[in-house]
């Protein structure tokens, strides 16, 4: 059961940020709560009483979501429902509501924030694999001399290990900046032990682009989740892939540098297998996905995959 | 605690109200605004019960601090209709009998609800997708799938109003569509549970239970905890004015533990107090001393000489041995042309009923002690409490509240005792509310079981002989355990008549949590084993699986495993019922390639895949927009 002295819902985000630095000791920022309501049972941390919550869902200037330069920065509110809802980030984002669909349910879908699945630091999180295929950074802002300021972090670097991120005392995760990814094939593989509700035992996501004509990997992102303490690029297994005539030869050749990427502890022979099984599929899944554009593989099977 | 002021819409009623700072929006519906439509069966975002929309969204209010919603317009169950109505959604669940236990129900209609206005047109696969953060235990999900399919059909005017009328029923009521009568209370979230009734002056208890599996209470140290303000009364086995232990064949369980515990999650002691929080930060004031004690976690292990005695009463730690004997064994093994041996093994499992443990008790003016419960044996938890209290049968009385899914899981009085000797000692009414977290450790699960199974068969397919020896983990308390052995045994060969045969089915104590009732009570275990052997030897003798059975089947006169002579048997129209629908390919398991022609035929059930909406909309899409190929 979580309890607590006082719960804050401030407005603004230089009020959130004096609330927040002037914050007694264990206090915590809340964004969606769909975390820190079930940490707080028995079986994880059990009874937890906290001085103070500051809920960041009310803060105006964490709404929404902009484009610029290619890139689109969500607001610390964004939350995954809204990649399947809203058409715009759908199209831009072309990995993440296939990421969203495989997170939880519709239900904790529209309270849980993308931003707050990333400071959390799951290593097992949904959506860190996705937003590192989108080479996403995490903005970070405090008051400083009575003003706001802002860093912008990779989110590749931004999480160090299990709970464990680059995020300072007194700072609040405010945005996530993603590349915009129109044009791209996009997916997301998951599996767990079913399917709604299930935390990842392994995850990927992919983005793909072929040429005009089907034939060739213009760009390729890959990124693996839950097998290891930190989030996965795979830039050796996109440089295989990268400007390639497209067969499924290369692609199971890609497919099998993912093994060695694998740093669990736990499971690790079958994640071994998951993983090459998961960069195959991903691959497959995001070239079918790529609007507009017939794959023509050089090794074409009678019978491809659907 | 400074108070949250909570000013919002709820089913279109403005509200204005205090609040915990740290309260969840489920508690102030529930506690503050009587909406006990909206359930807790799980507390952590996993089953859906507590499923509200907030300003039209659909959530889960386990999961939103109350501060959350201020300003906000929420809708729960009860405002779906207008009262002494239902909307087409909730009669499509009355008329399929999508409610079985009713305690998933508000929940899964606020989901379906949410899935038909989300999109009005979604498919089988979309509502599926929709539905996926809500859990039934009852249905299997069928009837539910096909209600939301009915009321989407009419909302969109596909279908008549009258499609949510009951069928009509010609001669018989066998095989007609009969609407249950309790079904418009649970789907429009009016009926009360045990944790949905409330009684003035009601104290909240919570229960202090061992962290080890066995280990001797060296002293249990409640002063703290009695000193603190809220606080009305600590229990523990020493408040037992009568002769203490409960179980529905053996009276081996104390009330609370008593010299010791015996399992993980036992429970040691009980606090009523004002409040829920004040209860469980009581809990936390109760100093225990423990000397562990080596425990018995396998129960081959239990047999063993030498090994640690759980209960004195039983040095060898038996719980039950069924032996069943029928003809020679020694004959029909000799007999046979071939003979099988394996072994079978079968894991715990937890009934998982949506609705977790809770009662009320209190003491009436006439000194009657009453508990309101799920309980699933009411009157033979009467007559134990009555011996436990010290009291004659009519000083107590037992209410039966509606069970929120059972399975046999709450045929053990784990924890009415406690609530009736609370009430005893304040002479106010109680309330235990269980978490999830403690229904799965301290209640009654499955056994596991492990069978060694010989069986000698002639080339024909006939069974000359069986010997059938089950071993079944009892945990630390019987419960249920006799009675899971006898049915065991009594079924342990299945159908099949069988001249010789030796039957033994052990139950055991343990240190783990115990086995008691569940479906099939038993028979699971044994079925899975004699099936399983069945498919065996059908495969090493090349016949056809229903072949074999046939041959085996009991019919009209068959003597059965305990020697029944049977008058009517009906195993023969099961099977050629159960081979026509399932448009079985005849022949040895051996005679097919790699593939089965009659899998994923009409009427299977297709695994749930994810997307369904993503591909609908692409496909929505790609009908507007011209593709270059």
């Amino acid at each position: 059961m979580l309890t607590c002295d006082n719960y804050h819902l401030p407005t603004n985000l230089p009020e959130a940020l004096a609330i927040w630095s002037n914050a007694k000791t264990g206090s915590r920022l809340v964004s969606g709560a769909t975390d820190i309501l079930p940490w707080a049972r028995e079986g994880r941390a059990g009874d937890v009483h906290l001085p103070e919550l500051i809920d960041v869902t009310r803060i105006a200037e964490l709404n929404g979501y902009s484009f610029e330069n290619g890139r689109v920065r969500l607001g610390a509110n964004t939350v995954y429902q809204d990649f399947l809802t809203d058409q715009t980030l759908m199209r831009s984002l072309p990995c993440m509501p296939f990421c969203a669909i495989w997170f939880a349910d519709d239900q904790i879908r529209e309270q849980a924030s993308v931003t707050g699945n990333l400071v959390n630091a799951s290593p097992v999180a949904d959506g860190t694999p996705a937003v590192v295929a989108l080479n996403g950074e995490i903005e970070l802002t405090r008051l400083h001399d009575g003003s706001v300021v802002s860093r912008q972090v990779p989110v590749v670097d931004f999480i160090e290990g299990p709970g464990k991120t680059q995020i300072a005392g007194d700072e609040i995760a405010t945005a996530v900046i993603l590349d915009t990814a129109n044009g791209y094939g996009g997916s997301f593989q998951k599996v767990g032990q079913r399917r709604s509700l299930v935390i990842s035992v392994a995850c990927s996501a992919a983005l793909v682009k072929a040429d005009r004509d089907g034939r060739v990997f213009e760009d390729v992102r890959l990124a693996l989740g839950g097998v290891g303490p930190r989030p996965i690029r795979m830039s050796e297994a996109e440089s295989v892939l990268r400007g390639e005539r497209i067969s499924h030869a290369l692609i199971e050749r890609a497919a099998q540098t993912a093994a060695d990427t694998v740093g669990s502890r736990s499971r690790k022979e079958y994640r071994r297998e998951v993983v090459v099984n998961f960069v195959r599929a991903a691959l497959e899944d995001a070239l079918a996905n790529q609007p507009e554009v017939q794959v023509d593989f050089a090794d074409a099977k009678e019978k491809t995959h659907a | 605690m400074p108070k949250l002021q909570i000013d919002a819409e709820v089913n279109g009623r403005k509200i204005s109200r205090e609040a915990d700072p740290h309260a969840r929006l489920l508690d102030f519906l529930r506690d503050e605004l009587n909406l006990t439509g909206t359930k807790e069966g799980c507390g952590a975002g996993e089953c859906g019960t507590c499923s509200v929309f907030v300003d039209g969204k659909l959530v889960k209010s386990c999961l939103m601090p109350v501060a959350k919603v201020s300003g906000s317009r929420i809708e729960t169950i009860e405002g779906l209709a207008k009262p002494g109505d239902l909307t087409p959604v909730q009669r499509a669940f009355h008329k399929t009998g999508a409610s079985q236990c009713g305690y998933c129900i508000p929940g899964m209609v606020m989901a379906a609800t949410s899935a038909l206005r989300e999109n009005p047109q979604a498919d089988i696969e979309e509502i599926k997708e929709r539905l996926g953060g809500n859990i039934c235990r009852c249905t299997g999900y069928t009837k539910i799938f096909e209600a939301v399919e009915i009321a989407k059909a009419v909302i969109a005017g596909d279908m008549p109003e009258t499609a949510l009328e009951e069928d009509s029923v010609e001669d018989s009521y066998i095989g007609a569509n009969v609407r249950r009568i309790d079904a418009p209370s649970k789907v429009s979230g009016r009926l009360k549970y045990a944790a949905d009734m409330k009684m003035p002056d009601m104290l909240q208890m919570q229960v202090l239970r061992s962290p080890h599996a066995h280990a001797r209470i060296v002293s249990i140290d409640t002063s703290a905890a009695e000193a603190m303000d809220g606080v009305a009364c600590v229990i523990t086995a020493d408040d037992v004015p009568g002769k203490d232990g409960f179980g529905v064949f053996v009276h081996d369980q104390p009330i609370m533990a008593r010299g010791k515990v015996r399992h993980v999650g036992e429970a040691v002691a009980a606090v009523a107090a004002e409040d829920l929080v004040t209860a469980r930060r009581a809990l936390a004031m109760i100093r225990v001393e423990y000397e562990e004690l080596p425990g018995l976690y396998d129960p081959a292990d239990a047999l063993k000489p030498g090994a640690p005695v759980i209960h004195d009463y039983a040095p060898d730690n038996l719980v039950k041995h069924i032996p069943v004997r029928k003809g020679d064994t020694q004959k029909g093994f000799a007999e046979a042309d071939l003979i099988l041996e394996d072994d079978f093994g079968t894991q715990q499992v937890e009934h998982a009923y949506l609705e977790p443990e809770a009662g009320i008790a209190y003491v009436d003016p006439d000194d009657v002690v009453v508990v309101i419960s799920p309980s699933q044996n009411i009157t033979h938890h009467r007559h134990m409490l009555a011996e436990i209290i010290a009291k004659p049968i009519n000083k107590v009385r037992f209410i039966m509240s509606p069970v929120g899914g059972g399975f046999g899981g709450k045929e053990d009085m784990i924890y009415q005792g406690m609530l009736a000797l609370c009430a005893m000692k304040t002479h106010r009414p109680v309330q235990l509310n269980f978490t999830r977290e403690e229904s799965l450790i301290a209640s009654a699960k499955r056994h596991p079981s492990r069978v060694h199974y010989k069986m000698g068969l002639k080339w024909s397919g006939q069974i000359t002989a069986i010997e059938f020896d089950m071993l079944s983990d009892g945990g630390a308390y019987g419960m249920s355990s006799e009675g899971v052995m006898r049915k065991a045994a009594i079924l342990s060969c299945g159908p099949y008549e069988v001249e010789n045969l030796s039957v033994d089915t052990r139950g055991v104590y343990t240190n783990n949590t115990p086995s008691g009732a569940f479906r099939t009570f038993g028979g699971m275990q044994a079925q899975f084993a004699t099936e399983s052997m069945m498919d065996m030897a059908a495969e090493a003798l090349d016949m056809d699986p229903f072949e074999i059975r046939r041959i085996n089947m009991m019919k009209i006169g068959s003597s059965t495993h305990t020697q029944q002579t049977l008058e009517t048997a009906s195993l023969d129209r099961v099977l050629e019922a159960a081979e026509i629908a399932s448009r079985w390919e005849k022949g040895a398991p051996r005679v097919r390639g790699a593939e089965r022609g009659d899998l994923n035929g009409p009427d299977t059930r297709k695994p749930c895949t994810l997307g369904a909406r993503i591909k609908n909309a692409a496909k929505d899409d790609a009908k507007t927009t011209e593709r270059v190929a």
